[in-house]
C-alpha cells in the first residue's frame, strides 16, 4: 500500500489555464485528475487521497509514477502533499507538513480524526502521541472511548484494510456556482461561466471526451420575476476540448440575452459528449497550421449572424432551377465538404450525363453551358412592350438563344414539392446588364385552374451571367 | 544586372500567385496571377456584374472552401459547375451591415482552411480595407473585394485594383468582350484597357453558332456536322436544345383546354 495525500491551495487557480479562471470546486477537479493514475481516489477532510501501489507496474515502478504525479500539470496548484504506507499517516503528515516526525508512533494525537473528540481526556491522562495511545490496553480503550478509536488505530497501522467511498467520475457534468454579486446584464455572466468551463475542461480531460452540447442556466432573483430561470444551449459540430472556442460561442449567444432580474446562480451541464479522436502532429515546423479550423469559423459566424445566414449549397435533382440546389445551414453539418452523399451523386450523374466516372470536368453534358452563374432569389417580372420583354432599366433585350423548355412540378401536392413550373428559358443580351437568363411562363404559369392569359405570357428575369 | 529592379518593370514575385486563367491578364500582373495574401479590388457597375468571369478560373484552380460574404444574388451551382468550380466549396454568408460583413471577412481570413474570400462591400472606408489587407497578408489568403464604380476616385490600400466593364468595347468579331482597366498594380500604370472574352468558351461558341444562324429568337440546334463550330471550340460541346413547337404538344393542348 502506498498512499498519497494531496491538498489544494485554499484559493486554487489553474496554473496551466490560459486565462487563469479559477475552478468552482478545486477538490473535485484534483480528484478527477488523480483518477488517471488509480481508481482508488477519495476525498477526506479537504484533501484528496490516492492509493497507487496497484498502478506501479503500469507506470514503470514507484519512482517514475511518483515523479509523474508530482511533475505533471495539475488542474489546481498544490498546497501540500504527503506520502505514507497508510492513508491516516499520510493525512497526519499532510497536516504537519514539514515538521512531521518519521515514525508513526511519534505523530501527535491531534492528527488522528477519530481521537479528536476524546482529545481533552487523553491529554489529561498524559497520552499525546499515537504510540502512547497504542500502548494502552485495547479492552479498556474500547470500553472507555468506543470501538471507533481502536478501529482507526488499527487502520492507521495497517492492521485493518482501509475503505473509503471511492470517487467516481460523474457520467454527466453538472456544476453550480453562486455568483458573488448580483448580475444584471447577461454578458457579465461570462465571468462566472468561465469558472464553470474551467471545471468542465478538467472533467472532459479526465473522461477523454469532447463536448458536443452544453447548457448554461441561470437562476434569477425570484422576488422580481415569474419565470426565475433561463438557459442557453450551445452546440458544436465536432467534439471539442477547446474551451476558448466554447467561451466565444457562449459570449456571442449571451450578448443577445436580456435578463429581467438580477441573476444569483449559474449552472453548467453537459448535454452531449463524444470520444475525442487522437490528433496527429507533424514533425516539420512548416506543417503547423495557423488559425482556426473551418467548423470553428462556421460556428462563430452562425452564432453572431444567425444559423440561416451562413449557408452552404447542397445539389438537388430537379429540373426547376430554383430547386436544383438547397441551401443549408453550414454549421449544422459536421463534414462540410463530403461529396459522398446520395444527393451529390445524383447531381453529378445528372450534370455529367450517364455514367461519367472519370474525374474530368463534368460539364461535357447537354445544356449546362446555358446556365447562369447568379440566380435571382425571386424572379423579377419584366415589363413587356410590343410583345417583347424590356429589362428593368428600359433598355431593349435581344434574345440570343432558346427556348429551353422546363416543365416540372405538375405533380406537386404539398408545399415541399414546390410550385408547378411551365417555362421557356431564353438567353438575352442587354446593353446595360450584359447577358441575362429570362423565362416566359406558358399557359399562365400554373397551367391549370387559372385559365390562361390571352395577351401573351409573363416574362421574368431569373439569372445573370456574371 | 539581374538584381536591380527598374521602375518600369513589374514588381518581382513576392508572394505566391494564382493564375487568372486569362493569358492577357496574367501578362500584365506582377508574377503572373492574382496575388495570394493581398487585397484585390474589383470595381464594377452594380447592374453589370462580371465577377465570376474574372475570378472563377482562378478559384477553380485552387482547392478548399471559398467564402462569399454579402453576395448580391444566389450563386447558381450548376452554372458554376459547368465552368469548373465545385459549388460545394462555396459558403455563403449573408449579412446586411458593412460592419458584419467586415467582421465575417476577417474571421474567415483567420481560418486556416479557407482558401479565398470574396466580399461585396458597397460602402467601406479605406481604413477598414486596410484592416482586411493586413489580415489577408498575415494569413496568406486570396481576398477579392467587389466595389462600385464610384470607388474609383477613392484611395485604397489594395495591392491590385481592376475596373471591369462590359459596356465599352462591346463586340469584337461578333463576340462580347470585357474591358479591364488595371487602376493600380505593383508596377507602372497600364494605360490601355485589356480586352478579355466576356463569356466562357463553351457559351461563347454556342452564341456564335446562334448568331451565325441569324434570326431572332433562334432555336439552338447545332448540327453535329457543323464544321465551323468545331473550329470555333475544340473542347466545347454545344448543347442541343430541341425546341418543342409551341402548338405541337398534345399535353399542352389538354392543359389549355382544362
Amino acid at each position: 500500500m502506498h498512499w498519497i495525500a494531496l491538498q489544494p491551495l485554499p484559493d486554487a487557480t489553474g496554473p496551466q489555464d490560459d486565462d487563469g479562471a479559477a475552478l468552482v470546486d478545486a477538490l473535485a477537479a484534483l480528484g478527477w485528475w488523480a483518477l488517471q493514475f488509480t481508481p482508488k481516489v477519495a476525498q477526506v477532510e479537504g484533501a484528496v487521497l490516492m492509493e497507487v501501489s496497484a498502478s506501479e507496474r503500469l507506470f514503470g515502478g514507484r519512482k517514475p509514477l511518483i515523479d509523474k504525479i508530482f511533475r505533471e500539470n495539475k488542474p489546481v496548484a498544490l498546497f501540500h502533499y504527503a506520502r505514507a504506507a497508510t492513508s491516516l499517516i499520510a493525512i497526519a503528515r499532510l497536516q504537519l507538513s514539514q515538521s512531521a516526525p518519521r515514525k508513526p508512533d511519534e505523530l501527535p494525537l491531534t492528527t488522528l480524526l477519530a481521537a479528536r473528540s476524546h482529545l481533552p481526556t487523553l491529554t489529561r491522562i498524559g497520552c499525546t502521541t499515537w504510540g502512547q495511545l497504542r500502548a494502552l490496553p485495547r479492552g479498556g480503550l474500547v470500553r472507555r472511548f468506543g470501538a471507533g478509536l481502536v478501529d482507526a488505530l488499527d487502520r492507521a497501522y495497517g492492521a485493518k484494510p482501509e475503505l473509503y467511498p471511492w470517487l467516481e467520475l460523474p457520467a454527466v457534468f453538472e456544476a453550480k456556482l453562486e455568483l458573488t454579486a448580483r448580475i444584471d446584464n447577461a454578458p457579465a455572466l461570462m465571468f462566472g461561466a468561465r469558472r464553470l468551463l474551467a471545471q468542465l475542461h478538467v472533467w472532459l480531460q479526465a473522461r477523454q471526451r469532447g463536448i458536443l452540447a452544453l447548457e448554461l442556466g441561470w437562476e434569477l432573483d425570484a422576488r422580481r420575476q415569474d419565470a426565475p430561470q433561463g438557459q442557453l444551449v450551445v452546440r458544436t459540430a465536432e467534439p471539442t476540448l477547446d474551451m476558448a472556442h466554447v467561451q466565444r460561442l457562449l459570449a456571442e449567444n449571451l450578448a443577445r440575452v436580456t435578463l429581467h432580474a438580477p441573476a444569483l446562480y449559474l449552472h453548467l451541464r453537459s448535454l452531449e459528449t463524444a470520444a475525442l479522436p487522437g490528433t496527429t502532429t507533424s514533425l516539420l515546423p512548416d506543417d503547423v497550421r495557423v488559425g482556426d479550423s473551418l467548423h470553428h469559423l462556421l460556428e462563430r459566424l452562425s452564432a453572431r449572424l444567425g444559423a440561416d445566414h451562413v449557408l452552404r449549397v447542397v445539389p438537388f435533382a430537379d429540373h426547376r432551377p430554383e430547386r436544383m440546389q438547397v441551401w443549408q445551414s453550414a454549421s449544422r453539418t459536421a463534414s462540410v465538404f463530403s461529396t459522398n452523399s446520395i444527393a451529390a451523386h445524383a447531381y453529378s450523374d445528372r450534370v455529367g450525363g450517364q455514367k461519367d466516372t472519370s474525374k474530368q470536368p463534368k460539364s461535357d453534358a447537354r445544356s449546362d453551358a446555358l446556365y447562369p452563374t447568379w440566380l435571382l432569389t425571386q424572379p423579377l417580372k419584366l415589363t413587356v412592350r410590343n410583345n417583347a420583354p424590356q429589362c428593368a432599366e428600359g433598355g431593349p433585350l435581344t434574345l440570343l438563344a432558346g427556348p429551353q423548355r422546363v416543365e416540372a412540378g405538375w405533380w406537386g401536392v404539398s408545399e415541399k414539392d414546390g410550385a408547378c413550373a411551365l417555362r421557356d428559358y431564353f438567353l438575352a443580351r442587354s446593353e446595360q446588364m450584359g447577358l441575362l437568363w429570362l423565362y416566359q411562363e406558358r399557359l399562365g404559369g400554373q397551367g391549370r385552374a387559372e385559365g390562361h392569359n390571352s395577351s401573351g405570357a409573363d416574362w421574368y428575369l431569373h439569372g445573370l451571367f456574371a | 544586372m539581374p538584381s536591380v529592379w527598374r521602375a518600369n518593370e513589374l514588381a518581382r514575385p513576392v508572394d505566391a500567385v494564382v493564375a487568372t486563367g486569362h493569358a492577357a491578364l496574367d501578362a500584365q500582373l506582377p508574377a503572373g496571377g492574382w496575388p495570394v495574401g493581398a487585397l484585390v479590388e474589383v470595381l464594377q457597375s452594380k447592374n453589370n456584374l462580371n465577377e465570376w468571369r474574372l475570378l472563377l478560373p482562378a478559384l477553380a484552380r485552387c482547392s478548399g472552401p471559398v467564402l462569399l460574404v454579402g453576395a448580391p444574388h444566389q450563386p447558381f451551382g450548376p452554372g458554376l459547375a459547368a465552368q469548373g468550380l465545385d459549388p460545394q466549396r462555396l459558403l455563403c454568408v449573408t449579412a446586411q451591415t458593412t460592419a458584419q460583413r467586415l467582421w465575417a471577412c476577417e474571421q474567415a481570413l483567420r481560418c486556416s482552411d479557407v482558401t479565398a474570400v470574396l466580399a461585396w462591400l458597397p460602402q467601406v472606408r479605406p481604413e477598414q480595407l486596410r484592416r482586411l489587407q493586413m489580415a489577408a497578408s498575415t494569413h496568406g489568403k486570396l481576398l477579392f473585394v467587389m466595389r462600385p464604380l464610384a470607388a474609383r476616385e477613392e484611395s485604397s490600400p489594395a495591392a491590385l485594383r481592376v475596373l471591369v466593364s462590359g459596356q465599352e468595347n462591346v463586340q469584337v468579331n461578333g463576340q462580347d468582350r470585357l474591358a479591364l482597366h488595371i487602376l493600380k498594380r505593383r508596377g507602372p500604370p497600364l494605360e490601355q484597357p485589356l480586352s478579355l472574352p466576356a463569356r466562357a468558351a463553351r457559351l461563347a461558341a454556342l452564341l456564335a453558332v446562334t448568331r451565325r444562324q441569324g434570326a431572332a429568337p433562334p432555336n439552338i440546334s447545332a448540327k453535329d456536322g457543323d464544321e465551323e463550330l468545331h473550329e470555333a471550340s475544340h473542347h466545347a460541346v454545344v448543347a442541343r436544345i430541341t425546341p418543342f413547337p409551341d402548338h405541337g404538344h398534345a399535353l399542352d393542348r389538354t392543359a389549355a383546354a382544362a
